[in-house]
């Protein structure tokens, strides 16, 4: 078996070895401060009255030597999730935290609730998790409750009580993302015409959201605009490619293409190249706020993008600090999230992720 | 009747689902319609005709979803060197892939769903490491085979119904696919007939391997990225659903390489019916699974017969 | 209990399969401290007996009794619980888990809260073991342990559950010489407390040491039953094979009818000290062109094994086999087809054809490398073949592309020879050739064996059936527990001297 162990291993190197892929696109590298996240609603608003160490129950500790741990949710396959864990450890690093702990459940729930019970076990004075799931979190929280460790949940939430189970959310407003999408979708088409939705994964908070908050918007300020088209793309580019594939063969009418992330409005716009289509003859708005959509705006191929911010890092840390030095945290720290359009994709693109 | 229904049932779906389309589907009459079915069904058909000989011999390949993926993730490592340079260290990517599989089944004796399964595991993790995140690439060659067409059909198209009659032609009409189905048939028979059934058994899984590993790099090319997170994910389920909708009992010692092509044109079809008037993807699911019920029951009748 | 009545007792006990009687009118008594013999070839019906007292078949006809009772076992685990234990050939035990849980699995020692106390568990077990003269940690896993002693266990396991019947399968197949007589001495026990043994084997030595009475099953019905030391051993074996010692017939019967004269030449074929623990052990068999030598022996005596050696599907430990003086390499059977050597497998389903083949593909199977260009079959080629062969063999199909499934089973195995006829060997292993089949077609498959023999072919012929052996060979080898005991030629093949030398007593 170890033989079998080592030739996997040298076929491994070799392969990895002499590969060469393609030179990388030229892009503006982002610098360190780009797109840091802006907070819309800040500490201590009108959200209840405001967490304070005192309220909470725990021990001020300094931050710099204590244990802190970060639990992400899926694999850093996506932009979105290498940002967010970057984030993280770059600014662990510049605020001077020595041991911080990171584990990835790999997109398996039992395993994140493992990941965290463990880095209790470990000594973490300080958690920040971003959550696969909503629910199902208890026994966890009453680990780390019965110890007073602080919970930072951030871009999603778990369905606890803020201040007694977790500390506070530091999020994005997905229902919020959708409208801000269909403002942008109503801008693009004019007010009137026939649109199609890509879906995210089927049974995701996310996707639900993301479609609420632009049908909502639509019904709301554009009568005139009808939904003809709504298919998954299970957040996937190649999904993307197929169902827009078939939208635009059986819908050759349609005005435009509501992207419930980038990746499959990516995948539409090889789709509407492979079709022959131009640049901007299909509108096509999305979510989310990666290199390559800021690029296809500059393109042409996106007519816009809301951002979903990953970058938890400094603002995660901030507010922690703030709450360790005594001062009162709000029960949701939501996000402002930026968006990209023609006006500002070609000086934003350093700042995308 | 049974019989009947297992021998044309599938090209019986596939007629009458054309003709509702024809009635019923604005705009499906289009050639660019059925040059987008085509394509798309491509990759499955690629695949589908290597799990056929796969299910042939009484076995299954579970790691097609992740020999994509490799295929996928080695193009983008090799790229730099040209497409034609990615594309034959992707197939051999996808051949060595297969051997292990082929190897772990006749010479170690896993049973094929348990090494496949170990397969599917690996090979994607393997796939993930070497390159963790979506590629985008711009190398015209690489491009051009996802999408050029000659006389007006798509080159992916082409590769596949030329791939399709080079099995066939394995199958029916050399010792290779005779001796494929009889082990298939009765593996002890075919070890005192002295075939050599260690052999084949590995060279029918490094065939699976090798039109998995093509089937990856033409989506890639097709995607222009290359996208080893989640490329392939779940295809074996469509790749044995074709087979088995097409006829091809799980029992192995029969393949049926025509009827596998039209089940995975049916499955696609239907797929396609179902997007284009705009209803959820949970139906084609069920309605998929209605159809692997009916396949796997009139194969059924004969195995008893 | 009733003195007079015995303590399981079969009476007139009939079970139908569809077109098969598999038990007909069966009676047996099986009295407390008594060790039964059920002794009878392939097909005898023992085992389909064994499982009708067991509980896994009802029967269609007559009456099980047990303790002076009408009994009906509805299931296996019913008969357990009655009383009623067996060991099979096969260890059925779970290999993973301890030897001490699987003695007592299902009856662990249980402390407080049901939890098992494991400390008793193990106590016990060693306890039981050393009667059974296995000295062994129980805490290791049953798999860590030789095959016979899993059997020792297994036994030990089923005389431990407080059965009153222990029905033994076979049980020193795979024993070492010193198990096998740790064996006697728990039958003596077991007898001494009033158990009774039915005791199935096909080794005669065994039989006349540890068993009082016997009943010998024939074709589905009781041929003998009583004690056995009224039988020598000699008609105990033409009670099996059904074969009257007094009207042994002296030919005519079957389509054999060659001058069984001497067959000159070198050896085709000779295989020199076959050796395999447990199976065979230093058997030496030559066949010379043109003669046909049988290998006689009851079920058991490892005849099918000596065939599987010789064409390299069996896996030997000692011992070689040369073609032409040429030594065959191990491993498959390819060479020793390409060398000229095939066979013909007993069991025509599970080894000989391909179910969903056709008549065609299943002739063309073996000679297929022979029938192709390059790899690429050609068809044309395949066609003549298979004609010139149906043709020959006279096999009744609608058409060559008829599923061989669909064919009667003498019309199979014409199949099947023809598949090696096509590979135009040298010497031909044919083990039961005309089992199963109709009598015109025994006839037809008899009149070709003697045809290719004429034509210089090797045959090594495998049969139960005496006469079919005797008529068809012109030498006999004779098989007893893996070993050649006998070789009879010229006016010595006949079948009371195939008889006497399989009841002749082993080391005298």
């Amino acid at each position: 078996m170890s033989r079998t162990a080592i030739l996997a291993m040298a076929v491994l190197v070799t392969v990895a070895g002499c590969a060469k892929g393609e030179e990388p696109q030229t892009a503006a590298a982002p610098s360190s401060t780009a797109g840091q996240q802006v907070v819309k609603t800040p500490t201590g608003t009108a959200e209840g009255p405001a967490c304070t160490l005192e309220r909470f129950g725990g021990a001020a500790f300094d931050l710099k030597s204590a244990t802190v741990g970060f639990s992400q949710s899926e694999k850093e396959a996506n932009p979105f999730r290498i940002a967010e864990t970057k984030s993280i450890k770059d600014e662990a690093a510049k605020v001077g935290i020595t041991n911080l702990k990171v584990t990835n459940a790999q997109s398996q729930f039992s395993k994140q609730i493992t990941d965290v019970e463990q880095l209790i076990a470990q000594g973490a004075k300080l958690l920040v998790i971003a959550p696969l799931n909503s629910d199902g979190w208890e026994p966890v929280l009453q680990q780390a409750a019965a110890k007073k460790v602080p919970i930072i949940t951030v871009d999603r939430k778990i369905n606890a009580k803020a201040c007694t189970d977790y500390l506070t959310f530091i999020g994005s407003d997905f229902y919020e993302q959708g409208k801000r999408a269909a403002d942008k979708m109503i801008e693009a088409v004019g007010g009137k015409g026939k649109v199609a939705i890509l879906l995210g994964a089927p049974g995701n908070n996310v996707t639900t959201e993301r479609t609420n908050g632009f049908k909502d918007r639509v019904k709301e300020k554009a009568p005139g605009i009808t939904i003809s088209f709504e298919q998954t793309g299970e957040f996937a580019r190649e999904k993307g490619q197929q169902v827009t594939e078939q939208l635009i063969q059986s819908n050759p009418d349609i005005n435009g293409i509501y992207a419930e992330n980038d990746e499959m409005a990516l995948g539409a716009v090889t789709a509407l190249k492979g079709a022959g289509k131009q640049p901007g003859d299909i509108k096509i708005v999305s979510i989310d706020g990666t290199r390559s959509a800021v690029q296809a705006i500059v393109d042409g191929w996106l007519h816009s993008v809301i951002e979903s911010n990953p970058r938890f890092g400094p603002l995660a840390f901030e507010t922690a600090a703030k709450f360790l030095g005594g001062e009162g945290i709000a029960e949701k720290v939501i996000i402002s999230d930026r968006e990209y359009d023609q006006a500002n994709a070609k000086d934003s693109l350093g700042e995308a992720y | 009747m049974t019989r009947w229904i297992r021998d044309y049932g599938v090209y019986a779906a596939v007629l009458a689902l054309l003709v509702f389309n024809v009635l019923f589907t604005p705009y499906f009459l289009d050639a660019a319609n059925f040059r987008t079915q085509l394509v798309q069904v491509s990759p499955i058909v690629i695949i589908s005709l290597g799990m056929a000989l796969v299910i042939g011999t009484k076995g299954i390949d579970l790691s097609v979803g992740s020999v994509m993926a490799l295929a996928a993730a080695l193009t983008a490592l090799y790229l730099g060197y040209g497409a034609a340079v990615a594309l034959v260290v992707a197939l051999i990517g996808g051949a060595v892939a297969g051997a292990a599989g082929g190897t772990l089944v006749a010479y170690v004796g896993i049973q094929p769903i348990v090494a496949t399964l170990a397969l599917l595991v690996g090979v994607r993790g393997l796939a993930n490491v070497l390159v963790p995140q979506l590629v985008e690439f711009r190398n015209p060659d690489l491009i051009a085979l996802g999408s050029s067409s000659l006389f007006g059909v798509p080159l992916i198209v082409i590769i596949a119904a030329a791939l399709t009659l080079v099995v066939a032609f394995l199958v029916r009409r050399t010792t290779f696919g005779r001796q494929v189905v009889a082990i298939g048939g009765n593996r002890a028979a075919s070890e005192l007939s002295g075939l050599p059934v260690k052999r084949v058994l590995v060279l029918v899984y490094v065939i699976s391997g090798l039109l998995a590993a093509l089937a990856g790099v033409l989506a890639t090319a097709r995607l222009q990225a290359s996208d080893p997170t989640s490329l392939g994910m779940f295809i074996e389920l469509s790749a044995i659903t074709a087979v088995v909708v097409g006829g091809t009992p799980l029992s192995g010692g029969r393949i049926r390489v025509a009827s596998t092509v039209m089940g995975a044109l049916l499955m696609q079809l239907l797929s396609a019916t179902l997007i284009k008037h705009n209803l959820p993807q949970s139906w084609t699911q069920m309605v998929q699974a209605v159809i692997i019920l009916a396949a796997v029951y009139v194969t059924r009748e004969r195995v008893k017969r | 209990m009733k003195r007079t009545e015995p303590l399981l007792e079969a009476r007139g006990i009939t079970k139908r399969f569809p077109g098969v009687v598999a038990l007909d009118d069966v009676h047996l008594a099986l009295g407390a401290g008594e060790v039964h013999a059920l002794v009878g070839e392939n097909g005898a019906g023992k085992s389909t007996l064994i499982k009708v007292f067991t509980g896994v078949y009802q029967p269609d006809g007559g009456e099980l009794r047990y303790n002076g009772a009408p009994a009906g076992f509805a299931s296996p685990l019913e008969a357990q619980r009655a009383g009623i234990s067996t060991i099979y050939q096969e260890v059925n035990l779970v290999p993973m888990m301890s030897v001490a849980r699987n003695l007592l699995l299902g009856r662990e020692p249980r402390g407080r809260l049901g939890v098992i106390d494991t400390a008793r568990l193990y106590g016990h077990a060693r306890a039981v073991l050393r009667g059974f003269g296995l000295d062994t940690d129980v805490r290791r896993p049953l798999r860590s342990l030789g095959v016979g002693a899993q059997q020792m266990v297994a036994l030990a396991r089923a005389v431990s559950v407080d059965a009153k019947v222990v029905i033994m399968d076979e049980p020193t197949s795979s024993l070492e010489p010193r198990e096998v007589e740790t064996l006697f001495g728990v039958i003596g026990r077991l007898r001494e407390s009033g158990i009774a043994v039915i005791y199935v084997s096909h080794r005669l030595d065994e039989l006349y040491r540890v068993c009082d009475n016997v009943t010998v099953l024939r074709d589905g019905r009781v041929a003998h039953t009583g004690p056995l030391a009224d039988l020598n051993r000699l008609k105990l074996i033409s009670l099996m094979l059904g074969r009257d010692l007094a009207e042994v017939k002296s030919g005519g019967l079957t389509r054999f009818n060659r001058d069984q004269g001497a067959v000159d030449g070198t050896p085709v074929v000779e295989a020199r000290g076959l050796t395999r623990r447990h199976v065979l052990s230093d058997v030496t068999v030559s066949v010379r062109p043109g003669e046909v030598v049988g290998l006689g022996g009851l079920l058991g005596a490892g005849r099918t094994e000596t065939a599987k050696a010789i064409v390299g599907a069996l896996p030997l430990d000692g011992g070689q086999v040369l073609v032409a003086g040429a030594p065959l390499p191990r491993g498959g059977t390819k060479a020793a087809i390409s060398a000229g050597v095939s066979m013909l497998p007993e069991d025509r389903k599970a080894e000989g054809i391909i179910p969903g083949l056709s008549v065609r593909d299943n002739i063309a199977l073996a000679a297929l490398p022979s029938l192709a260009r390059a790899g690429v079959v050609s068809d044309s080629r395949i066609d003549r073949v298979v004609e010139i062969f149906m043709r020959r063999l006279r096999i009744k199909a609608s058409s060559p592309h008829q599923v061989v499934s669909e064919l009667s089973g003498g019309n199979q195995q014409k199949v099947l020879l023809a598949r090696w006829l096509a590979v135009r060997p040298k010497v031909l292993l044919l083990d039961e050739p005309t089992r199963g089949i109709d009598v015109g077609a025994k006839a037809e498959v008899q009149a070709l064996i003697d045809e290719l023999a004429g034509e210089g072919l090797g045959v090594l012929l495998i049969s139960s059936d005496l006469e079919e052996l005797v008529e068809g060979a012109d030498r006999i080898l004779v098989l007893r527990e893996g070993a050649v005991v006998g070789e009879l030629s010229g006016e010595n093949v006949t079948e009371a001297k195939i008889m006497a030398a399989i009841a002749e007593r082993a080391h005298d």
